[in-house]
């Protein structure tokens, strides 16, 4: 099993912003897919999802309705607001320009290294 | 969706996150069984991936911003469950808050009436009263007209007086409030009519017919509210005056306290007044001036402008009467201003010092009973302690148990005061009765506004604060595994109830302080009640007569005046009668300044005695002794020389010890010289004016002769009638009777001399019985706590008085040790009271008659009260305590 990262302060909102984006999708699979693509790097907290998402719906970044799932039962399908998508850009490139200017320190220590 | 919106919702709410979060538990559980984990195991572990679903829904409420919401209705909802849980405290706690509180709301609500609201007209805080630099507020007509026409910095401005009005054409006199106005009265305070109009400045033209304007409450009360009461006369003083218009509803006239139901144009006072008229006597001051300064000018702009015009208006109006060192006096006077928002108001300069006093009075007796409630609120406490401990060591913070606990302190407060409005509201009315009386109705404003219940809240909240706040923190100063020890009951320590017994110590105190102050109103008002005026009140019916529908030329007065006493002396159960122009505490002053032979005057004022014009008789009926010469009788006619009869005020001050009798003096009024007059006899000292005043030199004139200066008698008198026997008021029919016989349209007045010196004890009357009620109030509510303090002391010591009586404490010393406990709370609470009261009593020094604010017998007395009621409340735990049997006390531990 490979080592597992917690997220750092902030970056939940963030992807759970990127998996609704991708269609309606109710809590249990938001945990479901970001534990996917992240092949299990990404070790969501379930006990801080649903919060999260209650906080996220407080803010009118996502808005949700009750439909039924393939298997016919009812759920609380997540959904991105207008306010929710321009967060979510927003948001995106912030972490990019973070990541980049973070990736440039670590490879002038690397090479400071050498 | 908004918080409240949410808070709507909730139930709604917990239900779709309880259904999200199994939603969640059963795919986890049905995609791990997926995998291959039995049924039990996959449902285990989703949990567990999970976390405890209660604080995760913790968790989502508080993302949604509603906790707080949650919290203080899950603090509620626990404090009404914990009070109802205890009725007996709860009652006892809400009715004792509702109490201190209700007193508070009602003596608030009187002076909020009559003293904060502002006047229900148009921006009542741009009205400015135009005053005098040099004298009283008032002004004559003369004065008025000049400023009316000469002023520019005044948008609309007008002069006004209240009246009375007797709406009875004939027999008993029927009155109404009224007043006249000029006639930019209604424009300038912006008052409209609901029905009708009101009257302008082309109704106010000298030598107008007049008209009326009725206020909504008397159109109302009076009329039922009809249309065609336009145009129809209203009679007053047997004058009719065409209805035109009515107020708007809720418009009561500018002068607070008072219910204007009619008023009329100035000018036709000269209607009512007729031969009597002041509108051209400059000596007479009686009209009131108001207006609205332009927009954009300032009252200071506006007092300046009317300054630079007051040489002018002061030398055209001078009366010519006037004596030359006063006239001087008089041309340099000159006009300030003052704002009048909240009106005029007799009623304010006369009760506010007292209002203030009663507030400062229920403010304490708040407080005593906040000691009440906080004591039992300790005792609660410590019974509680087991609880508390429990939930502290279940994990609950000490903040948020204070939190719950202050809720419920104030969820108590909350009742109380919802029930103290109710309590005041009743209660206002009733002071308003005990403020009003026969001569003054007095009608206030007392709707619940903002302002009120801005009060009643924060005292409320305060107020549970107050009596919340010690029991809170001591009954969570508490250590949790205390309560795990089996023995519960070591959790209280001995001297927790410190707090409880300073409490009872203060309420001592403040209670004594209110009781010294009721028994020196009290006192004040039984030697008021009972002071020898110099008259017997007892037994005498005033007839207060009105010639002026009568048809009565002014020279026939006397003849008639004469006739009605004669028939008067002749109506069965009549004594002895009189006639006489001014009543013993009647209201009114008559005084004139003198010349007396072989006198010298130290100072005008040394020289200005009191008069009444009397006929023969008089003394007699009102039971004032001759102290030597005689009285007048049918020799002093307007031919023979003038006679007057003196009080021994007036012989000391003037005289010394020589005789009186056949010495003269002159009046001193005005210009000219007047004649003569001589003393004839010489009575016993009787006030005049009020019952507190010291007597002032009096002189009393035959009826029979003229008054100086006065062509005529006026169309005004009064009778004075003795009964044989039985109350005066039964005259009243056949005095009726009697008069209609003499001529039927006369106007007829009845009291009786015992109510109107009563009624001049109404301040008095109303400081002794309030400041009575809440002194007994206070004791009752102190008397209460330390019984409390003291049954839950011995209730507490049960174990240790029980070892002492196993071991031989006899029943005798254990009653001592507690009663020694009592008498030291009391002792010290005395001591800090009296201070108190030594400190604070001076204040209502002013309102005292006949006793000094330190009186040392009142003080005595008032401890001496406190103490026996005190230590009656604290014998009963005393005795419980030494009739315990020790075998079943000691059982218990």
């Amino acid at each position: 099993m490979t080592a597992k990262s917690d997220l750092p302060q902030g970056t939940l909102d963030l992807l759970i912003l990127k998996v609704v984006a991708l269609g309606p999708v109710h809590g249990y699979a938001i945990a479901q897919r970001l534990q996917q693509v992240s092949r299990d790097v990404v070790q969501v907290p379930q006990g801080s999802l649903y919060p999260a998402l209650h906080r996220l719906e407080n803010r009118d970044l996502l808005a949700a309705d009750w439909k039924g799932t393939e298997t016919g039962r009812e759920a609380k399908f997540y959904r991105l607001t207008r306010k929710g998508r321009a967060q979510l850009e927003a948001e995106t490139a912030s972490w990019r320009r973070l990541t980049e200017a973070v990736s440039l320190i670590l490879k002038l220590s690397e090479g400071g290294a050498e | 969706m908004r918080w409240w919106h949410r808070l709507w919702r909730r139930k709604r709410m917990e239900e779709l996150l309880e259904k999200e979060l199994r939603f969640h538990l059963e795919q986890h559980a049905g995609d791990l069984i997926g995998q291959g984990y039995d049924a039990e195991e996959g449902r285990r572990r989703a949990r567990l991936a999970l976390g405890g679903p209660e604080q995760v829904k913790e968790e989502c409420r508080d993302a949604r911003g509603t906790q707080w919401i949650d919290n203080l209705l899950q603090d509620l909802r626990y404090a009404v469950r914990t009070l109802r849980g205890n009725r007996g405290f709860t009652a006892v706690a809400i009715a004792s808050l509702a109490l201190g509180i209700g007193a508070n709301t009602a003596i608030f609500s009187l002076i909020d009436s009559v003293m904060l609201k502002t006047l229900p007209v148009s921006h009542p805080e741009q009205l400015l009263q135009v005053t005098r630099l040099k004298d009283r507020d008032s002004f004559s007509n003369p004065i008025w007209e000049q400023v009316r026409d000469r002023q520019d910095a005044f948008s609309g401005i007008f002069a006004h007086t209240g009246r009375r009005f007797n709406l009875a054409s004939g027999g008993e006199a029927r009155y109404v409030q009224g007043s006249f106005a000029s006639g930019q009265f209604f424009e300038t305070l912006g008052v409209g009519a609901v029905l009708g109009r009101t009257f302008t400045s082309a109704d106010d033209k000298r030598g107008c017919a007049g008209v009326g304007v009725l206020s909504y409450d008397f159109w109302q009360r009076a009329y039922g509210g009809r249309a065609d009461v336009l145009g129809k006369p209203i009679f007053l003083d047997g004058h009719p005056f065409p209805i035109v218009g009515v107020t708007q509803p809720g418009f009561f006239g500018i002068e607070v306290g008072i219910a204007t139901d009619v008023t009329t144009p100035l000018c036709a006072e000269a209607i009512i007044r007729a031969e009597n008229s002041w509108l051209n006597e400059r000596s007479a001051r009686w009209l009131w001036i108001i207006g609205r300064p332009k927009p954009g000018i300032l009252p200071s702009q506006a007092t300046a402008r009317l300054k630079t015009l007051a040489p002018e208006i002061f030398k055209a109006t001078l009366p010519p009467t006037m004596r030359a060192d006063r006239q001087a006096d008089y041309l340099t006077d000159s006009f300030e201003t003052k704002s009048v928002a909240s009106g005029r108001s007799n009623l304010r300069s006369q009760y506010r010092q007292a209002l203030l006093i009663l507030m400062v009075v229920v403010g304490v007796v708040l407080l005593i009973a906040c000691a009440n409630v906080a004591n039992l609120l300790l005792a609660r406490g410590a019974a509680r302690q087991r609880e508390i401990a429990i939930r502290m060591a279940l994990g609950s913070g000490r903040a948020r148990l204070i939190r719950q606990l202050l809720t419920e302190s104030i969820l108590l407060s909350l009742c109380g005061a919802a029930l103290g409005v109710l309590f005041a509201q009743w209660g206002a009315r009733l002071l308003i009765a005990l403020l009003s009386n026969t001569r003054n109705h007095v009608v206030l404003d007392l709707a619940i506004d903002t302002r009120m219940l801005a009060f009643t809240a924060a005292v409320a909240i305060l107020t549970g604060l107050l009596f919340g706040i010690a029991p809170a923190v001591r009954g969570t100063r508490v250590q949790p595994q205390a309560a795990m020890k089996a023995n519960g009951r070591g959790v209280i320590e001995g001297s927790r109830f410190g707090l409880g017994k300073v409490l009872v110590m203060l309420q001592v105190a403040l209670s004594l302080v209110l009781i010294v102050g009721a028994g020196l109103m009290l006192t004040t008002f039984r030697k008021l009640a009972s002071l020898d005026a110099g008259f017997d009140r007892g037994h005498v019916l005033l007839v207060a007569v009105d010639l002026r529908n009568a048809n009565y030329p002014p020279q026939r007065r006397a003849a008639g005046y004469q006739r009605m006493l004669d028939r008067l002396r002749t109506v069965p159960g009549v004594r002895s009668a009189s006639r006489s122009e001014m009543t013993p505490i009647g209201g009114g002053v008559w005084d004139s300044e003198l010349l007396i032979d072989g006198y010298t005057a130290k100072s005008h004022q040394d020289v200005i005695v009191n008069f009444n014009q009397v006929s023969a008789g008089y003394f007699d009926t009102l039971g004032t002794p001759f102290v030597a010469g005689r009285d007048f009788n049918q020799h002093d006619t307007p031919q023979s020389p003038q006679a007057a009869i003196v009080n021994e005020t007036f012989v000391k001050r003037y005289f010394g010890a020589s005789n009186p009798l056949g010495r003269t003096f002159r009046l001193n009024n005005g210009p000219g010289v007047f004649p003569p007059v001589e003393i004839v006899g010489v009575v016993k000292d009787a006030k005049y004016e009020s019952l507190r005043e010291d007597i002032p030199p009096t002189a009393y004139r035959a009826e029979s002769q003229d008054r100086p200066g006065m062509a005529a008698p006026s169309p005004f008198t009064n009778f004075e009638l003795r009964s044989v026997a039985g109350a005066p008021a039964d005259l009243i029919p056949s005095v009726k009777a009697s008069m209609e016989e003499v001529n039927r349209d006369i106007t007829l007045q009845f009291t009786t001399l015992a109510t109107q010196v009563d009624e001049s004890l109404t301040r008095e009357r109303l400081l002794a019985t309030l400041s009575g009620f809440f002194g007994a109030l206070a004791l009752l509510l102190a008397t209460i706590g330390l019984y409390g303090v003291m049954a839950y002391n011995v209730a507490r010591r049960r174990n240790e008085i029980g070892i002492r009586m196993a071991l031989g404490a006899e029943q005798a010393r254990v009653l001592l040790m507690v009663l020694g406990e009592v008498a030291l709370l009391i002792a010290i609470g005395l001591v800090i009271g009296l201070c108190a009261a030594l400190a604070t009593t001076r204040f209502v020094a002013s309102f005292l008659y006949g006793i000094k604010s330190n009186d040392p017998w009142t003080l005595s007395l008032a401890a001496g009260v406190l103490a026996l009621v005190a230590a009656l409340a604290g014998f009963l735990p005393a005795r419980r305590a030494s009739r315990l049997d020790p075998m079943t006390a000691l059982r218990e531990e």
